[in-house]
């Protein structure tokens, strides 16, 4: 068998990171090429997929297998006082796994192991390193998949999921990443280990696995997850509307829901991404379309067949100029290629964007799409539009150069308006890529101060001393009066 | 509509035990409330139902079967679904947050909160979680107020996800068929249940569908003889509630518990005789921290606990 | 020495043999920015850090490190080139421990030319930008690159080390990457049959190495209607010393294979990682006569594609499933890898591996001098094989063969596999 590549390890050196007391006891727990200190390396770790510089870098990286190890990780950290830093696969768009200030930064790309399956209960245990992708895949075998499927699935890791409570187009029915999250295996702020959730239906206490779902790594560290595994539908329908006017395509989307039917995926793209995705992949899309709908049922055959045909005709009495059903699993596949190339294609026509993540009621689409446009023509930005519209959640892109002077600016001040827009239309702030370091300020926005003091008091329960993930998805201040303790065993 | 959100606040205030009434008929889940104490009501009525958004925002105090009534004018349904939707309240369900015998098709109640708007313990009205169906926007306290028994919040109004309503259902009742295969076999089952020797089906989805589905239910019965439509499902048993791995419902044998009907592949087993509550899930003293950020005196809802074991 | 002399054509003399060329008309000149590394700053600017390259990198599958990841080494290079961070080991090592299997490439929806940024590093390192430290390439390492330019050179050294394996002289950490080497090396003969005419590319490595894949090639070649022609000794494509920053030595190799193979035929190649050297020859050189050669290259599997109606009948199919493992540089660089498919598939049972296409691990002269690393992508790729039950592995490419042959796997190129089932002399 192959021998197991080690990195190099730098000996503690005086003026190294390596020195410090707390990598000494880290190399303990850890196997020490695990434990990496070099510089470069540091750097590198500083950021993730969002690209935000928050000025801090890593004291020490760890890359643990176990999860042993990254209790041991976490106790060493506060130890010697220092706040923590879960990260997976770092393609976060919000900066979550960006470290502030000197933490120790915690990698569970080596957890990578599919512990367990069990596919009578629909069920699967797996370290938070595994890859969504390689997780659905690997569960093929068994004729079930993971749902959430976020555009960037082939690299993102469960735990990162976990922590975002990523969605993705096939949401939409399905539900997010909460949804598919049965129990967790976790590394609390003070090291101890425990498990929130069952694999029995309704376990004793308050719903810790849903509190953790989404805490963006700020409550511990997720060291094992069992989620929960969807069969494979038996029929699959996907269909491209192509229409004239991005009112007719948002109608269009207004109506198939009110017609009863909940799509598994129901995308919407923009002239302008339509144009050049097609452009780059040749997916047959309509060049001149202003607005395009991707449409996807799947379930029982008969039910998908009546949707589809009802989807057609509610998509051509709102004008739609052409439906085009795909007639097998290739066109299928080539039409969805489409869809995920949008990021491929708008780096071809700039190379840098800024991606925001709002979500708005479904019936003020078109209401706040036209403010975007607005706003970025006022700013002299290109903005392309591709998203999930059959919930609601805009991804408008800002296409910049950032080595055009002065663009950052106007980015940020569009980005700011496209928030306050999506809000004023009674929207949040993210529909999956989570607050993190980038809308934590305009949290106050969309909580007052006592909602924000709420979740403040749930962050105070899980980790009293702020470690974990300090300085993320809450403004500073949050909580407002400190704490009467309560009566030991009060409420017991 | 009846009452403000902000009358409730008052009425609720920033001190002294109160409780929380919704129609009383899960009252003695976690205990009993302690007595003398003072009763309040959350605030009843529809506030918002858009079709178009699949969500609809209601007063806590709504009974079930009222917000039913306006969701099925418009073919839609909230997966809200407890043994008395007369008097069983929106707000009183989701702070229970025991989901109904159809969870196998529409899901855990736990997963229908979008926004919670509660009131906490220092008498203030608080907003968790956003409107609509997709949202990550800071902590999920939502999921932490579901099955909270009002120990940590007396919820006061809530944004819900609804969905379509089935175009067709269908009971089936088939004695000895084998509940286990049936949950492999069949994609559009609502809900499987079964006593250890009958086995109860609800197919719900598009007609063509439910049909093919009853076919297999025929062919795992062992022919026609041995299934039945009916109009809905048994009486369930109420002297317990388990909630066990739903691989471990094949241990169960008719009689045990004193009779059971069982949700198979969700795990929920309904006993004739009373049955231990379940097993905390996580660490004691992570549930005392929780009840005490939020509820530091003690106040909401005394004499109920979800820690019970 | 090979003994028998093969039946090649003659070489025009080679031009300027040696010399450092001067930069060729036409050839984009690099917007070379202030650092010390060969690269484009564009291109280097290009990386939107996405991420969604990470699972396609075998260093970063294996060990799960930033650093050894491509947008880790993206990272490191601007580190490096814009700001100013130092030369040191670590980045070295960053640069050194990459395959070069160029999955990462595909994968990027920006459009990040990896491979490019990889070699101008390279480059850089390779003479001596590492401050102080002298050129990156040791002079032992060079001395290898410098012999595979020399085909008899190799082909002699090709049987001492036969011998030497045989003998146990080989240091086993050389000799863990290298399966049995064969002593027998067919004898090659130019085709004299009518058909169309096509080169066929003989190179360095695979022909001292394995000969058979030649013979087995030709042959099917010409069941399929061609009339192969050998060039003389067109010597090494220049895949390896590009690779590793020698560009002047790839630049003339390059020269020399393009006067090895003169007219307008097409230019077949076997080995996978030949091929997409010599499609790159036009990028290489920037000459108009380089690129009108490279247009002329195509791997000799999207030959036989095209022409899939004139295969040679299977007459004994091949007993058990084949798994097809598609060597990086057909895949991710010629991205050519259906066309071993479709050419296979009227032979065997074809099955797929589930890793979509991450490298094995042998990346030319990286499995010498990379072994643990090489060894610990290798096993990925054997659980991969493991999940498909095949007994046989093709693959079309002599390092990855070489390569998954130390490790135990029947693994051989899909000329010899079709030659076998169609019951051509191989
Ligand atoms: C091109 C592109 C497309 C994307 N598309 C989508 C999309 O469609 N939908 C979507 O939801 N997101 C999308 N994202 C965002 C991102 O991929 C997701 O948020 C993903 O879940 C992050 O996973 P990760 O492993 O990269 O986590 P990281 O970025 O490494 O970390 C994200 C957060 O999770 C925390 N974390 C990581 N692991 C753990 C753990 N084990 N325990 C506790 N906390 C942990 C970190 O501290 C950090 O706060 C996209 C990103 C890109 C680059
Ligand atoms: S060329 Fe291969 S090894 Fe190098 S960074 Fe790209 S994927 Fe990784
Ligand atoms: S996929 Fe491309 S843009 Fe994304 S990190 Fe990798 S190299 Fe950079």
């Amino acid at each position: 068998m192959a021998q197991r590549y080690r990195e190099p390890v730098t000996p503690p050196g005086p003026s190294t990171a390596a020195a410090d007391p707390l990598v000494a006891d880290l190399r303990r727990a850890l196997a020490p090429d695990r434990v990496r200190t070099e510089d470069l390396e540091l750097a590198l770790y500083g950021r993730d997929a969002s690209g935000i510089d928050a000025g801090g870098r890593a004291a020490v990286v760890c890359l643990p297998e176990t999860t042993e190890e990254v209790a041991a990780c976490v106790r060493a950290a506060r130890a010697h006082g220092r706040p923590f830093v879960a990260r997976g696969a770092g393609t976060g768009l919000a900066g979550g796994a960006v470290p502030v200030g000197e933490p120790v930064v915690i990698v569970t790309t080596r957890m990578t192991r599919i512990l367990e399956v069990d596919p009578d209960e629909r069920v699967a245990w797996v370290q938070p390193g595994v890859l969504n992708l390689d997780l659905t895949r690997h569960l093929a075998t068994w004729d079930l998949h993971f749902a959430p499927d976020p555009s960037s699935q082939q690299a993102c890791t469960i735990g990162g999921n976990v922590a975002n409570n990523s969605g993705g187009p096939h949401c939409l029915r399905d539900g997010v990443t909460s949804a598919h999250v049965v129990a967790l295996e976790v590394v609390l702020p003070d090291g101890s280990v425990t498990v929130l959730g069952a694999l029995d239906p309704e376990p004793g206490g308050y719903d810790l696995r849903g509190a953790f779902v989404g805490s963006e790594g700020c409550l511990g560290i997720a060291t094992r997850v069992a989620v929960r595994l969807t069969p494979n539908p038996p029929a699959v329908r996907t269909l491209l509307a192509d229409f004239a006017s991005v009112e007719d395509a948002a109608a269009t989307v207004s109506a198939v829901i009110a017609a009863g039917i909940v799509p598994a995926a129901l995308e919407m793209m923009d002239a302008r991404i339509t144009a050049a995705v097609e452009d780059y992949v040749g997916a047959g899309y309509p060049r001149d379309a202003a607005a395009v709908l991707l449409v996807e049922l799947d379930g029982l055959p008969a039910g998908v067949e009546a949707h589809a045909a009802e989807v057609v005709r509610l998509a051509t009495a709102h004008g739609a100029r052409a439906v085009r059903v795909a007639a097998d699993d290739a066109e299928r596949a080539l039409l969805w290629k489409g869809r995920k190339s949008a990021f491929g294609a708008v780096a071809r026509i700039l190379p840098d964007y800024y991606l925001h993540d709002t979500v708005v009621p479904r019936t003020r689409l078109v209401e706040v799409l036209r403010r975007v446009y607005q706003i970025a023509e006022r700013h002299d930005l290109v903005v392309v539009n591709v998203f999930h519209a059959g919930d609601g959640n805009l991804h408008p892109l800002l296409l910049f150069d950032r080595r055009v002077p002065g663009v950052m600016d106007r980015v940020h001040a569009a980005g700011e308006e496209i928030v306050a827009a999506s809000l004023e239309a009674g929207g949040v702030l993210s529909g999956e890529h989570g607050i993190g370091l980038e809308k934590k300020a305009y949290m106050d926005r969309l909580f007052g101060p006592d909602d924000l003091d709420a979740q403040a008091r749930l962050r105070e329960a899980f980790d009293p001393d702020g470690a974990a993930n300090p300085d993320k998805v809450l403004p500073a201040g949050a909580r407002c009066g400190d704490l009467q303790r309560a009566p030991e065993g009060a409420w017991i | 509509m009846t009452g403000t959100l902000d009358g409730f606040a008052a009425e609720v205030g920033p001190a002294e035990p109160v409780t929380v009434v919704g129609g009383r008929t899960q009252w003695s889940v976690g205990g009993a409330p302690a007595e003398d104490v003072r009763e309040v009501r959350a605030p009843a009525g529809i506030v918002a139902h858009e079709p178009a958004e699949l969500t609809v925002r209601v007063r806590a105090g709504t009974t079930v079967a009222e917000l039913d009534a306006a969701l099925a004018e418009h073919g839609q349904m909230v997966p809200l679904d407890p043994p008395d939707p007369e008097r069983a309240t929106v707000g009183g369900v989701l702070a229970v947050g025991r989901s109904g015998i159809r969870r196998l098709g529409r899901g855990p109640v736990r997963d229908c909160l979008l926004e919670a708007r509660y009131v906490s313990a220092e008498g203030r009205v608080v907003k968790a979680g956003g409107p609509t169906v997709k949202n990550v926007s800071g902590f999920d306290l939502c999921r932490l107020l579901v099955g909270s028994l009002g120990t940590l919040g007396l919820l006061a109004e809530v944004v819900v996800r609804v969905s379509p309503r089935p175009a067709a259902s269908r009971w089936l009742q088939a004695a000895g068929a084998d509940p286990f295969a049936l949950r492999r076999r069949l994609l559009g089952a609502s809900s499987i249940l079964w006593d250890g020797a009958t086995t109860w089906v609800l197919l719900e989805g598009h007609p063509a569908d439910v049909d093919a589905e009853s076919a297999v239910v025929t062919s795992v019965a062992g022919g026609a003889a041995a299934v039945a439509e009916v109009a809905g499902p048994p009486p369930l048993p109420a002297g317990g509630r388990l909630s066990a791995r739903p691989s471990a419902l094949r241990d169960l044998r008719t009689g045990d518990h004193a009779g059971f009907v069982a949700e198979v592949g969700v795990g929920v087993v309904h006993t004739t005789a009373p049955v231990p509550p379940p097993p905390l899930a996580g660490p004691r003293e992570l549930h005392r921290r929780i009840k005490a950020v939020f509820d530091p005196t003690g106040r909401l809802n005394p004499g109920r606990s979800v820690v019970t074991a | 020495m090979s003994g028998r002399a093969d039946e090649r054509e003659a070489v025009p003399p080679e031009t300027a043999a040696g010399a450092e060329p001067a930069p060729a008309p036409g050839r984009a000149p690099l917007a070379v920015a202030p650092g010390p590394l060969r690269v484009d700053d564009a291109e280097l600017a290009a990386c939107v850090s996405c991420g969604l390259c990470l699972p396609h990198c075998p260093t970063w599958r294996v060990t799960g490190a930033e650093l050894l990841s491509p947008r880790g080494r993206i990272a490191a290079m601007r580190a490096v080139q814009w700001g100013g961070a130092e030369l040191d080991g670590t980045f070295v090592r960053a640069m050194d421990t990459c395959v070069q299997c160029r999955g990462c490439e595909p994968a990027c929806p920006s459009g990040v030319p990896f491979g490019r940024l990889m070699e101008g590093t390279r480059e850089a390192l390779a003479f001596g930008a590492g401050r102080g430290r002298g050129a990156y390439q040791p002079w032992w390492r060079r001395l290898g690159y410098e012999v595979l330019g020399r085909h008899r050179l190799l082909l002699a050294g090709s049987t001492a080390l036969a011998v030497a394996q045989r003998l146990r002289l080989v240091p086993e950490r050389v000799d863990r990457s290298l399966p049995r080497l064969s002593l027998r090396r067919p004898r090659l003969r130019r085709s004299n049959v009518t058909g169309e005419p096509v080169w066929l590319f003989t190179g360095c490595v695979m022909d001292a190495w394995q000969r058979d894949v030649h013979v087995a090639t030709i042959a099917v070649l010409e069941a399929a209607g061609a009339r192969v022609r050998l060039p003389g000794d067109p010597g090494c494509c220049g895949a390896l010393h590009a690779h590793a920053g020698l560009r002047a030595g790839a630049e003339r190799l390059a020269r020399r294979v393009i006067a090895a193979l003169p007219g307008d035929d097409p230019v077949l190649v076997s080995s996978a990682g030949c091929g997409a050297a010599l499609k790159d020859y036009g990028h290489l050189l920037g000459t108009p006569e380089a690129e009108r050669f490279a247009r002329r290259v195509l791997d000799v599997h999207e030959w036989l594609a095209a022409r899939a109606d004139r295969l040679p009948p299977p007459v004994r199919p091949l007993a058990g499933p084949v798994a097809v493992q598609d060597p990086c540089h057909l895949r991710h660089v010629q991205r050519a890898h259906p066309s071993v498919r479709a050419v296979l598939a009227p032979y065997a049972t074809l099955v797929e591996l589930d890793d979509e296409g991450l490298c094995c691990g042998a990346g030319g002269t990286y499995s010498a001098l990379q072994p643990d690393l090489a060894a610990g992508i290798r096993a990925r790729k054997l659980e991969a094989i493991g999940r498909t039950g095949a007994a046989v592995v093709a693959s079309a490419n002599p390092g990855c063969a070489l390569h998954l042959a130390a490790a135990g796997v029947d693994a051989r190129h899909p000329m010899t596999l079709v030659a076998e089932a169609a019951g051509l002399p191989g």
